[in-house]
């Protein structure tokens, strides 16, 4: 009798404490769609085009934000994909050598680096010689905080092919290149293209790397890839400090149509990898 | 009679393991030749070592020599060996995301082995004829390749090959995955094929390497006991280990 009353207690320990750790998402989703969702709905369209309001007067829009994020995680995936498809390739086809070990390693680490860092190296070496904030310097910040995630997915797609598809395609007399890039490639495809995107979706909402790199733009839309950039995050984070009622509105606003964009490419992303079977 | 694969002082380590000592093989031009001998005793490991494929797995290291045709294939570049030297696998294994005239197409196409769109078809209709596989194919030929059964998969993956006409085919136990009946329209189909093409097959039955091939070799723990005729090595092994695997005391 008391076992089993002490086995009830212990499972429910166990459910209050998995709910108290799952309970903060859903707490962030519901405040944030509570306190977005009147300010969308009151600025409406221009909210999402236009510029940002003086200090007290209405809510004006976050237009140069969304389309700057929409540059820079752009501009990050021009130069960060490539290099880390090619990464990923190249730990996964000579996971023997010395430098494709080493890659695995530091790419592991690199996942968890603090991003604030990455912002503080891409400020030294091209926001002080350029001797401004620019899109060019935000995305590169961005560039390098997606890179591992894309190449470890990467990775992990090949790695994932059965031996035997790799031995049938070396058998018919193929390079290696065309073995990779021809065959092996077009197998992995769903793996890379799932990384790409959860790389995408991460730096979309990242603040850190931008703090020192890409300035912040709010009142005209976009001034050039050499000139300071807006992004979303880094709205929000300036005008919670800012002491305007409509600015903190604003804020709530933008997160809520931050929360969408990532969920945009999140959701269909969780949802479609059910459907890959490895 | 014209040797087409020869073995010299062949020797195979895994690490320090070594798996293959001192085999000395020829193999002789459009025959069936067959390798048989229990699980483990390194049939597979012998074969990937003609073609070269050995060298995919970085810990295995090779010694001594094998000929194609009396050249050295440790000479030639691995990827003229495969051209030449074909292969079949135990995991009948069609790309499973292309089309089954793209699994045939594939080696031609990336090799630039055609000029043509038309040449391309021609080549893949004749392939996949000879793979004894067009009549059941050719009205889905856009369909997936892992779309098809076992004994159909295998035989387009045979059909893959041959596309690309090498001279010399590996049969890595390619029945072993498949259904009696398959299986026999396999055999059936390797011994059409030897007209044409030599034909290494590796088996670990007994029955199978007495149905098809003209010569068999037994293999043993990496050494090679016995080799000759199928016939006379069969009616009159002249090894006690040779006598004691065909009678089934040892596998």
């Amino acid at each position: 009798m008391l076992r089993e009353v002490k086995e009830k207690l212990f499972l429910c320990g166990i459910a209050i404490m998995a709910a108290l750790a799952v309970l903060p998402l859903f707490h962030i989703i519901y405040s944030v769609a509570a306190r977005g969702l009147p300010v969308l709905l009151k600025g409406g369209l221009k909210f999402l085009s236009g510029t940002l309001a003086p200090p007290g007067d209405g809510l004006g829009g976050i237009g140069p934000a969304i389309l700057g994020t929409f540059i820079l995680t752009s501009l990050a995936s021009l130069i960060g994909l490539p290099i880390a498809v090619m990464t990923g390739v190249y730990a996964a086809e000579y996971p023997e050598s010395i430098l494709g070990r080493l890659t695995r390693s530091l790419l592991t680490i690199m996942m968890e680096f603090p991003t604030i860092l990455v912002g503080l190296f891409v400020m030294q070496i091209l926001v002080i010689p350029m001797g401004s904030y620019s899109a060019i310097a935000g995305a590169l910040a961005l560039a390098i905080v997606m890179m591992p995630y894309v190449a470890v997915y990467t990775e992990e797609a090949f790695k994932n092919i059965p031996f035997t598809y790799r031995e049938a395609a070396f058998g018919l007399g193929l390079t290696r290149f065309k073995v990779v890039f021809r065959v092996l490639a077009r197998m992995a495809k769903k793996g890379i293209v799932t990384g790409m995107l959860i790389g995408m979706a991460k730096v979309a909402g990242e603040t850190a790397p931008l703090l020192f790199t890409a300035g912040g733009l709010n009142r005209i839309y976009f001034a050039g890839i050499d000139r300071p950039v807006g992004a979303i995050p880094l709205l929000i984070y300036n005008l919670v400090q800012q002491p305007y009622e409509n600015y903190h509105e604003i804020a709530w606003g933008a997160s809520l149509v931050l929360l969408l964009i990532f969920l945009a490419i999140f959701l269909p992303l969780r949802l479609s990898l059910k459907e890959v079977k490895l | 009679m014209k040797v087409a694969i020869e073995t010299v002082n062949l020797r195979i380590y895994y690490g320090r393991n070594r798996v293959i000592e001192n085999v000395n093989l020829k193999i002789p031009e459009n025959v069936v030749f067959a390798i048989m001998g229990p699980s483990g005793c390194g049939k597979s490991t012998l074969l990937r070592s003609f073609n070269r494929l050995l060298e995919l797995n970085p810990n295995a290291r090779v010694e001594g020599d094998v000929r194609l045709y009396g050249r050295s294939v440790y000479d030639m570049n691995p990827i003229e060996v495969r051209r030449k030297i074909g292969m079949v696998f135990q995991l009948p294994n069609p790309f499973p995301h292309m089309s089954v005239f793209d699994n045939v197409a594939l080696g031609l196409k990336l090799n630039s082995l055609v000029k043509s769109k038309k040449e391309l078809h021609k080549i893949v209709e004749w392939a996949l004829k000879k793979a004894a596989l067009w009549d059941e194919v050719k009205e889905r030929l856009h369909e997936p390749g892992s779309a098809l059964s076992g004994g159909q998969k295998q035989r387009l993956c045979i059909a893959r090959v041959l596309a690309v006409k090498p001279k010399i085919i590996l049969m890595d136990e390619p029945t072993a995955n498949l259904d009696p009946i398959s299986a026999e329209k396999i055999e059936k189909l390797i011994c059409e094929l030897k007209k044409e093409l030599t034909i290494v097959i590796v088996t670990h039955s007994p029955a199978q390497a007495a149905r098809i091939s003209d010569y068999v070799a037994f293999l043993y723990m990496g050494k090679l006991i016995e080799v000759g005729k199928t016939k006379e090595v069969f009616e009159d092994p002249k090894e006690k280990l040779t006598k004691e695997y065909l009678t089934g005391k040892i596998w």
